[in-house]
């Protein structure tokens, strides 16, 4: 324990602790049933308000190391930082509703993409998407609660582990019983507090510090590209690969999905735009600690950039704004590791039992309830264990991100192409990620031939991200037109200069090699696959129904997949 | 100085109206619930 970074007293923070957890768990309590539905328990009967889905969407999105990272953006790359973190992350939610509108309309009542994935294919789609889902919301779980033991052990005497345990403790106590519901209703009480948190600790800080003034007095701290809003460093660094990653991030959460299946279906898209706009404000304006921080010629602990927030937080705010700050972070990291461990509750339940083990006309909601809490504790478990050994999260996450990206045109053609089949997708995702491997990874030399042929799928990348946004929009023919016309545009720019961003190419290899593979494998296929089916098939387990006894072994029911009747 | 102080602070006041608008639609919607006898969630 460094002294010099003890900012609260052990008593204080337990009593901080104890104030959000038990709140948090008071609130979880007045909802909650001696009979949960299985059904309640993941999606919560798929008509939650604007309010609360609002409110639960912004809250999961923000996450304690987008806030981290926004700051470090801008204390790295200037003014335009933040922009090029939070703008494009915003950008997630609001490029996804208008699959979102089409996916509900599709599966009403579905609980999983991988669930629909199940119906529309089989299992080894489902299984794909279901596995990304899985190490990618456990990773963001390890994450939350690395950021809470830092923090924890950075304002008190307390040390990591025992931060890391207080966290997780708290995250489990209050969404084990309820699940997704009490996920989403606590939700906006963290929302509101980390709203209201930052609407008053950025401009505080911002006069504490000396602003106005100190931007003419700390200029000189600043690089030419630092202080030019329209830096190509950070749009290349930076933005470029997030917008690569608009649709994956969208497309491969679960969180995200849960809450698409939750919502009313007539507020998705206020849900959705409200949330992008939370969002983006949020962050960015966090982001702007680190533009701060940079003009003050702030240098963060042990050259840390994930030390900025706390460290400017711990210098110019009082004691009452210090601990209000402490909320704001830890109901971030609790909002979305409450979701992680709701999502992961839904793919055990759902993906796993429901439909795998059991079969849907079979799975008794009891299991499915045991199943869904089992879950959360041995989620809890194995990130609380990843967490102490402290693993290194950001290569976890971009091999998980490729994954989502290799599986982004695989998943979104499946609901609108009735000719894709299981095989299309199961080889084109396996396929993309051979290819983006050995580029992210630099496995092989970016000279030469393979250079330009990695250029050029990345170039059809480009316009492949970009037509998929605008088909989400506008339909096939402007997609089309503005997919092909960004292909052309790039290219003359991109073709011997991608080779030198491995991060960026590589996610648009993976986009290109699993749409071109997909394509071709679906288009002379004489599949034309029924959509009534998925809303038939992916439905409520929980109807009040006693479930349907034996079943002889290798009999067709009616959980039977789409493959299967091929 | 201006255009900057104005660049910084702007997104906590567009974070403080969306904190109203969620707020109010919280509300408005545990109203209504309540005058229905539902539950909220």
């Amino acid at each position: 324990m460094n002294p010099e970074a003890v900012g609260f007293s052990a008593l204080t923070i337990v009593l901080l602790l104890v104030l959000f957890y038990g709140g948090t768990f008071f609130v979880s309590t007045r909802i909650g049933k001696k009979n949960e539905n299985a059904d309640g328990y993941m999606t919560a009967g798929n008509k939650i308000g604007f309010g609360i889905s609002a409110a639960s969407m912004t809250a999961t999105w923000i996450w304690a190391s987008s806030m981290y990272a926004s700051a470090s953006s801008g204390y790295t790359y200037g003014i335009s930082g933040p922009i090029h973190y939070g703008l494009w992350g915003a950008l997630m939610i609001l490029f996804i509703y208008p699959f979102g509108k089409r996916i509900r309309k599709v599966a009403p009542k579905a609980h999983t993409l991988a669930e629909v994935m199940y119906v529309r294919h089989g299992r080894s789609s489902q299984l794909m998407l279901a596995g990304s889902n899985v190490v990618g919301s456990v990773i963001s779980l390890m994450s939350n609660f690395i950021a809470g033991g830092v923090l924890i052990s950075m304002l008190s005497p307390f040390n990591f582990i025992q931060g890391v345990f207080a966290v997780a403790g708290g995250v489990l106590l209050y969404t084990l019983w309820s699940g997704f519901r009490a996920s989403v209703l606590t939700d906006f009480m963290q929302v509101i507090a980390m709203l209201g948190a930052v609407a008053i600790i950025v401009p505080f800080i911002f006069f504490a510090a000396g602003f106005p003034a100190a931007f003419e007095t700390g200029a000189a701290n600043l690089t030419a590209q630092q202080s030019n809003f329209f830096s190509s460093e950070a749009f290349l660094n930076q933005g470029a690969p997030y917008i690569a990653a608009v649709l994956a991030y969208a497309i491969g959460n679960q969180t995200i999905a849960q809450r698409l299946f939750a919502v009313r279906e007539d507020l998705i898209k206020p849900t959705f735009i409200t949330a992008t706009i939370g969002y983006g404000a949020m962050v960015i304006g966090v982001g702007m600690l680190g533009v701060l921080a940079l003009y003050l010629g702030f240098t963060p602990t042990g050259g840390d950039l994930n030390n900025i927030i706390p460290e400017m937080a711990a210098s110019y705010l009082p004691g009452i704004l210090l601990a209000l700050f402490f909320i704001m972070i830890i109901g971030a990291l609790s909002s979305t590791a409450d979701s992680d461990l709701s999502a992961l509750s839904s793919i055990m339940m759902a993906d796993i039992y429901g439909q795998n083990i059991a079969g849907k006309k079979k799975a008794n909601p009891k299991t499915m309830l045991l199943v869904g809490r089992l879950t959360m504790v041995a989620a809890t478990a194995l990130a609380v264990a990843l967490a102490s050994m402290q693993m290194n999260i950001l290569d976890l996450l971009v091999f998980v991100g490729a994954l989502w990206g290799a599986l982004v045109f695989p998943v979104l053609a499946s609901f609108y192409w009735k000719k894709v089949t299981n095989k299309a997708f199961t080889v084109s995702v396996i396929a993309a990620l051979a290819v983006f491997i050995p580029v992210r990874f630099d496995l092989i030399p970016m000279t030469g031939i393979t250079a330009v042929l990695i250029e050029l799928l990345a170039i059809l990348g480009i316009g492949i991200v970009l037509g998929l946004m605008a088909f989400g929009f506008f339909g096939l023919r402007p997609a089309m037109v503005i997919g092909i016309g960004a292909s052309v545009v790039a290219a003359p720019f991109c073709f011997g200069f991608l080779r030198d961003y491995t991060t960026l190419s590589a996610s648009l290899v993976a986009y290109s090699v699993s749409t071109i593979i997909c394509y071709l494998m679906s288009f002379r296929s004489t599949q034309n696959f029924d959509f009534a089916v998925i809303a038939e098939r992916a439905g409520d387990f929980d109807t009040g129904e006693q479930p349907v006894a034996a079943v002889p072994a290798g009999s067709r029911n009616s959980t039977r997949t789409a493959q299967e009747r091929e | 100085m201006l255009a900057l102080s104005l660049y910084v602070l702007i997104w906590p006041v567009i974070v403080a109206v969306v904190a109203i608008v969620i707020s109010k639609a919280f509300i408005s919607e545990a109203r209504e619930a309540k005058r229905r006898g539902e539950d909220l969630i």
